[in-house]
């Protein structure tokens, strides 16, 4: 049967770059820390599904014109006991990005394995595009799971099938996790290509991590209370004062993703910055449309985008310019 | 021998008449007389009469007498009773007096005019009376309404208060109908209940509410309405008026109904709009205006409409510009015109989209990098 299937897949000429992708996907799956890590995220993922069902019935809005996005609050409602999936994604998607991306070069280089690899008839570059894209596969495949799987549990729950946007804006939502754990992906493989040490790697990717996640909010209320306007200030002044604050806040990708993930999951967002009384005068509260939703988190996903693709295209760089050596 | 006294000549009645008149003192000092304390009465048509007769009599013999009734006028009637009983005769004991009533009938078809008759007994006494018809009598039905014509608009209901007099000796069944204009409704009404007919006793009267209700898209103007209360025998009629004034109403709204629009912010949206005159008199000087969110701008075209038909409508151009600073989602925008006499308003829903540039320079920016990456994989990837 083994042989069979063996000589099947022979007998299918692949590209080398997906004999390496096919080979890193299943290094992955079979680690044992990518099982803890899937371990870890679906626990989380239950939890905080649970939490919603339970509240869901409290979170129904008394407004019919909001009524029709029950199936989004899935996402976003919590009793406080636990934080909702979009926390849950958005504090441990990273982790999952950098536990996959710390080693990728680093733990090669140490075993001796990046020599013998660089001196088959392939491409340079198909080692380091081949540890990413086989990295984000799984990272879609196991997002879109969840997401899906509480989507399921979802509609078993309450009984209520998501309308077309509704579905749209989860695919969207999904989508746009995966951005964010790629970025923290690549910045994780940019680690490991500058530093020989796996724990350097993990500890450095780490310290970023922590750093935004806890450290800079803490920096930006300490730039508010020295940056605040007087009491006196004019309603431009304060409106400019908090568009600064926000947009300093906004250098961190977390708080990218939090602001697209609530735009895309809450419909009635309508905007993200401080609004003037001019703008609210005369406005309903309705949802927007998926477009209009999209267009106002745009800046957020190219922020993001950007950012992932440049950490990609730094790895890249110092990658290709990168001895190896053989190790006797 | 009433009848004898019927067919008996006119002159002959008269003669008695004055006779009799010059006699009463002769009999009164006799043994005999009749006594009544009023006798000249004044009545209307259909009223009947009781006098109240004493015959005395101061002989100290019985005193017998026949009774009767002479120079009645036609279709009047006159019965004469005592205890209960009619009577023909009377007999009175001696010194002493008898109480009798004589009850007149006074027909409803009379002239107006004074009418002369006697009671006389035998031909010992008699007792001439005169009765005083005060108005002229009829033999009809009366339908009168106090207040004919009424006033109001086209909304209103117009309820009138009429009377329904039965003149006749019957009691009558009347049939109640109007002959309103198509699309009136007309309802009478006794005692709180919808009715079509109505009893009236003889000489009775009964009153008759009739609410009018004007159709709904009524021209303003003068109505009349003929009322008729009938019988097989007899019938009454009158005209009820009714004056519409007219009703003044607008309506704010698109041609096709819809009253949501998209706008981009910062750019502008042309809406149509179309003004109606939903009520039934004209409108002159219609103005436009709106209320939209702060630093939005609306202008009308025309903005003023000198004058408006009843039923008829005027297109007008709104121009819609949106604030560049609003935010994607929904605003209302009011609309409303106003003539002196009537006023509407429209809100519009207004959903604001933002500009795609940004987007677009979203997408720039990926591209660059993505460009970028190219870049890279062309430089170092392919050695």
């Amino acid at each position: 049967m083994f042989e069979k299937w063996r000589n099947r897949n022979d007998a299918k000429v692949f590209h080398p770059f997906w004999v390496i992708v096919q080979k890193e996907v299943a290094d992955h799956v079979h680690s044992w820390r990518f099982l803890i890590l899937v371990g870890l995220l679906m626990l989380t993922c239950i939890g905080s599904l649970y939490t919603a069902m339970t509240t869901i019935r409290t979170a129904v809005p008394q407004d019919d014109s909001l009524n029709s996005f029950l199936f989004l609050k899935l996402f976003t409602v919590s009793d406080g006991t636990l934080p909702p999936f979009i926390t849950f994604i958005g504090f441990l998607g990273p982790l999952l990005g950098i536990g996959m991306g710390f080693d990728a070069i680093n733990a090669e280089r140490n075993k001796g394995t990046l020599s013998r690899l660089i001196s088959q008839p392939i491409y340079r570059d198909y080692v380091l595009n081949a540890k990413f894209t086989a990295a984000l596969l799984v990272i879609s495949v196991l997002l879109f799971g969840l997401g899906l799987l509480v989507m399921g549990l979802g509609l078993l729950a309450i009984g209520i099938p998501p309308s077309p946007e509704e579905f749209w804006r989860m695919i969207f939502f999904l989508l746009l996790s995966i951005v964010y754990i790629a970025f923290w992906l690549n910045l994780s493989i940019l680690c490991s290509v500058r530093f020989k040490q796996a724990a350097t790697s993990a500890l450095s990717s780490i310290a970023v991590w922590i750093f935004f996640s806890v450290f800079f909010s803490l920096i930006i209320r300490l730039v508010a209370n020295i940056a605040a306007p007087t009491e006196v200030a004019t309603e431009e002044t304060a409106v400019a004062y908090q568009q600064f604050i926000q947009n300093l806040s906004r250098l961190s990708p977390s708080q990218l993703f939090s602001d697209a993930t609530t735009t895309m999951l809450t419909p009635s967002v309508r905007s993200l910055g401080p609004l003037t009384m001019e703008q609210i005068y005369g406005a309903i509260p309705s949802p927007l449309p998926l477009g209009q939703s999209l267009l106002l988190v745009w800046p957020q996903v190219t922020g993001l985008l950007a950012a992932t693709l440049l950490c990609f295209a730094l790895s890249y760089y110092l990658f290709m310019r990168q001895e190896i050596r053989s190790r006797s | 021998m009433k009848r004898i006294w019927n067919k008996a000549p006119l002159f002959l009645i008269l003669m008695l008449a004055l006779v009799a008149a010059a006699a009463t003192h002769t009999y009164a000092a006799q043994s005999f007389s009749l006594y009544t304390p009023y006798p000249s009465i004044t009545v209307t048509p259909g009223e009947s009469i009781n006098f109240s007769v004493d015959v005395l009599n101061n002989s100290s013999d019985i005193a017998e007498s026949d009774l009767q009734v002479t120079g009645l006028p036609a279709n009047w009637e006159a019965e004469l009773s005592a205890d209960g009983w009619s009577v023909q005769q009377i007999a009175v004991k001696p010194n002493s007096s008898q109480t009798l009533t004589m009850q007149v009938d006074v027909p409803l078809q009379v002239d107006k005019g004074t009418y002369h008759f006697q009671l006389v007994a035998g031909g010992r006494a008699s007792l001439p009376l005169s009765v005083t018809v005060s108005e002229q009598g009829t033999y009809k039905t009366e339908l009168t309404s106090d207040q004919p014509n009424m006033e109001g608009h086209a909304g209103s209901t117009f309820n009138y208060q009429t009377t329904l007099r039965n003149r006749t000796a019957e009691k009558q069944l009347y049939a109640l109908t109007a002959e309103a204009p198509q699309g009136w409704d007309v309802q009478f009404k006794v005692d709180g209940k919808a009715v079509s007919s109505a009893n009236v006793d003889a000489n009775g009267t009964r009153d008759i509410s009739i609410d009018i209700t004007p159709p709904e898209k009524v021209k303003s103007g003068s109505y009349k309405i003929p009322i008729k209360a009938a019988t097989n025998s007899t019938t009454a009629s009158t005209e009820l008026e009714a004056v519409i004034t007219g009703s003044y109403d607008l309506e704010v709204t698109t041609p096709s109904g819809l009253l949501s629009t998209d706008v981009t912010a910062g750019d502008e949206k042309k809406l149509q709009l179309s003004i109606n005159n939903t009520g039934t008199a004209d409108l002159h000087d219609i103005s436009l205006s709106s209320s939209a969110p702060a630093n939005w701008e609306v202008t009308f075209e025309p903005s003023k409409i000198t004058k408006l038909e009843a039923g008829k409508s005027a297109e007008v151009t709104a121009t819609l510009k949106a604030d560049n600073k609003a935010i994607a989602g929904d605003y209302v925008v009011n609309v409303s015109a106003s003539a002196p006499e009537a006023s509407s308003e429209a809100q519009f829903r207004i959903a604001v989209q933002t500009s795609v540039l940004w987007g677009w320079l979203g997408v720039l920016i990926i591209v660059a990098v993505i460009a970028g990456v190219y870049y890279l994989f062309r430089t170092y990837g392919r050695r």
